[in-house]
């Protein structure tokens, strides 16, 4: 496939030897993506699930909770990932951060749908059980929540391998890093190789948290 | 002086409201990229959803062509889109309408989908033709959850248009990349406050919208369209 | 029961995942750092800057340092705070540009690099860091019109640009406005008044691609980029000497230039001349190599690592 030509140089859309010789560089960009996902998607959940229990538990916090995360959700990422640079520096903190919170407000929303789904005779029949409040959340509760955190998590990791390409611009990028050197370079394989990449990866982290509810609940149909 | 008092100085300085780097040329310049994106992304997205929500058809596969397109980091299809067609407006958009595409496919299926089975079998037997149905019963019952995802989409893409600076393109993102390079913070958070404040009044003025395209008999039925799942965050 | 059985598993699954993003974690900084320390170099978001961060970091590992590389940082606004806090250790610089933008535009950069170059570590002092022998090697802006912009207004050098400003629109990184041998300096200087400025990009593809189609009639290039002849762009003379000296000097932070460190960086420097910059930029943006290919390859033909 042809690509671009601005200076009567034919660069193709995928240059073998460049990759193959490159391979560490983009292996490098990958491990750094999975770890900056993987951060981002695990603290948001930490965060989320006591968030979102205490959101549902407490009618007045509900408000605040979604209010703060949903307006830190529409200011564009670029933004919240420069606004950071002088005061995390070029670092992961200053990519989790924003990160992080987009994650809290996905999550959040997910927990509290969860929650509330439950229907009003299973809390009753647990109750009339003899279960405690806090076992009862345990034990009940947050597992017939699970499908719908679930799906919050399939959304928030898709979401977070998206918005970790746009770090490029603070040094980092994961596989961005390489998309961004394909636009300085005016060079087409790291872009390809970096855009192609990412959605793999998303692919494939989607798939299993798909398949990773079959197995944690065998009892739901699969949403 | 506090920062958001410098905030409020830049907001304030007629300097900053004219001339091609002013508020209103960024505005407008903004306001192109994203309306015109949503538009033809509509005008593919609607017709192909619509109509496979009605037959039934190939439902799955559009879904997932579409949960896949949205996985394309947005940030790769425009510097692939700049690489592909070069510098300006139109690459931009090209890639922005590929943006606003899936969220759109995705809800007009379900919203033809999910138009009661009955309503359906009603409209049929009281003699419709097929387009028909579609335009005078399905679509009106379809609005409030196809209105939803035209909604998502241009949210999004007032949001991802600020990735267009990064490739020289105009609009509130300008603010940003500039303010970033020039390490010009108040100018970075002017226009970080501007792009919010341009999300909000879209999804405000879109929302207006679909209460006046919801037809007042199923308004007054107060019917509960599903709960929307919080869509993929692209930028 | 099931529900428990579930929450435990989760529960596992995420601490397993926890564990891997900490190993990984651990792990990515390559293997454990030489003895010699770890040198962190950085750039800036031009291909120029990361060949010759790559000269600096594959001599230095070639000399037992570990190098942490942090390529296309950005403008100087973004690497000199970096540099400054710690976050980078080393950069290359360009004498001129590196002074007025420490000295907070003082306009004291002159076409004498010595003296610039003194000057300049004058004000690297106080922060912790310091410039380098500086190379004979110089980079500096030029602006450049097409062929056919040249024909039409009979342009060869800068001053020409003075009578027609008005009708052109120029095009350069979004920092130009702000830089003394950029916009400011072409108003001052040859009083040049442009109808417009458009921010594009660091001499990068977006201001190529704009000469192309017309979006700009006057851009800011690299005097030593290596495609210029091959884009039909035509560099207008610096007639009143706007540009000082800007040539390279590794910027560093003194903590970790250790005097092995400074001959390393030196011996690089003293070899570097203005033609080599031309080569090793064509390479990469005409043949399309890859800049640590083409740094490698130049050390090895300049027996850096012999």
């Amino acid at each position: 496939m042809r690509g671009a030509v601005f200076l009567d140089y034919v660069d193709p859309w995928i240059n073998w030897a460049w990759l193959s010789s490159h391979v560490p560089l983009v292996l490098d960009a990958l491990g750094q993506h999975v770890e900056l996902t993987l951060i981002a998607v695990v603290i948001g959940l930490v965060i989320s699930v006591p968030l979102g229990v205490a959101a549902h538990r407490f009618r007045a916090f509900r408000l605040p909770v979604l209010g703060t995360f949903g307006a830190f959700y529409t200011i564009p990422s670029i933004a919240l990932f420069a606004a950071l640079v002088p005061y995390t520096g070029l670092s992961g903190t200053t990519a989790e951060i924003p990160l992080i919170g987009y994650n809290v407000l996905i999550l959040v929303r997910n927990v509290l749908v969860g929650l509330e789904s439950v229907p009003e005779d299973v809390i009753d029949a647990a109750d009339g059980m003899g279960y405690r409040p806090f076992a009862r959340l345990l034990r009940v509760e947050l597992p017939l929540a699970l499908p719908a955190i679930l799906a919050g998590l399939r959304v928030a990791t898709v979401s977070t391998i998206g918005i970790v390409t746009i770090t490029a611009v603070i040094g980092l990028g994961g596989l961005g890093a390489l998309i961004y050197k394909g636009l300085i370079e005016s060079f087409h394989t790291p872009l390809v190789v970096g855009a192609v990449l990412s959605v793999v990866l998303a692919f494939f982290a989607d798939l299993a948290l798909a398949a990773s509810q079959r197995f944690l609940l065998p009892w739901a149909k699969a949403a | 002086m506090s920062f958001l008092e410098l905030v409020w100085r830049w907001f304030v300085d007629p300097a900053h409201w004219q001339g091609s780097d002013g508020i209103p040329t960024r505005l407008v310049e903004h306001l192109h990229l994203s309306a015109e994106s949503v538009a033809i992304g509509a005008l593919i997205a609607l017709p192909v959803g619509i109509t496979l929500g009605h037959y039934g058809r190939f439902g799955n596969l559009a879904i997932n062509i579409s949960n896949t397109g949205r996985a394309i980091p947005s940030f790769g299809l425009l510097v692939i889109a700049f690489q592909l067609f070069g510098l300006g407006d139109g690459p931009i958009i090209i890639a922005l309408t590929a943006l606003a595409v899936p969220p759109m496919v995705t809800n007009s299926y379900v919203a033809l989908r999910e138009v009661d089975r009955d309503v359906k079998d009603a409209a049929r037997g009281m003699g419709y033709r097929e387009l028909a149905q579609v335009l005078r019963v399905e679509l009106p019952l379809a609005v409030p959850l196809i209105m939803a995802g035209v909604r998502t989409s241009a949210v999004q893409v007032v949001a991802t248009a600020t990735l267009a600076a990064i490739i020289a393109g105009g609009g509130f993102g300008r603010y940003i990349i500039d303010g970033f390079a020039t390490q010009d913070y108040t100018k970075l958070f002017a226009g970080a406050v501007l792009v919010a404040a341009l999300a909000l009044a879209t999804e405000l003025s879109l929302s207006t919208l679909e209460r006046a395209l919801v037809p007042r008999g199923i308004r007054l039925l107060k019917v509960r369209v599903a709960p929307r799942a919080t869509a993929i965050k692209v930028a | 029961m099931n529900g428990k059985r579930s929450s435990v598993w989760l529960i596992a699954a995420l601490a397993a995942i926890a564990t891997l993003a900490a190993a990984c974690g651990a792990t990515s900084t390559s293997g454990s750092p030489s003895p010699k320390g770890t040198i962190t170099v950085g750039g800036f978001n031009f291909p120029e800057s990361t060949i010759l961060s790559e000269l600096y970091a594959q001599a230095l590992e070639h000399n037992g340092y570990t190098v942490n590389r942090k390529p296309r940082l950005g403008t100087r606004e973004v690497v000199a705070p970096a540099i400054k806090s710690g976050q980078i250790d080393l950069y290359p610089g360009y004498a001129a540009t590196d002074l007025e933008y420490y000295n907070n535009k003082a306009k004291e950069a002159s076409g004498d690099v010595t003296a610039t170059t003194a000057k300049l570590n004058s004000h690297l002092d106080p922060l912790g860091l310091e410039a380098l022998t500086a190379s004979a090697a110089v980079d500096q802006n030029a602006f450049a019109v097409t062929k056919a912009t040249a024909q039409k207004y009979s342009l060869t050098k800068l001053s020409d640009l003075a009578p027609i400003g008005g009708q052109l629109v120029l095009g350069a990184g979004p920092e130009c406005p702000s830089r003394p041998f950029c916009l400011p300096g072409l108003t001052t200087t040859y009083g040049i008044h442009f109808k417009d400025f458009k921010p594009l990009d660091t001499d990068g593809p977006a201001t190529r691609a704009a000469f192309k189609n017309g979006t700009i009639d006057v851009g800011l290039v690299f005097s030593s980029d290596g495609d210029l002849q091959a884009l039909g762009l035509v560099v207008l003379d610096d007639d009143k000497h706007l540009e000082a000296a800007d040539n390279v000097v590794p910027i560093i932070r003194k903590q970790v230039a250790s005097d092995e460190v400074k001959s390393i960086l030196n011996k690089i420097s003293a070899g570097l001349t203005t033609k080599d910059l031309v080569t090793l930029n064509s390479q990469v943006s005409l043949q399309h190599q890859d800049a640590d290919a083409v740094a490698r390859a130049y050390l090895q033909q300049h027996n850096y690592f012999s």
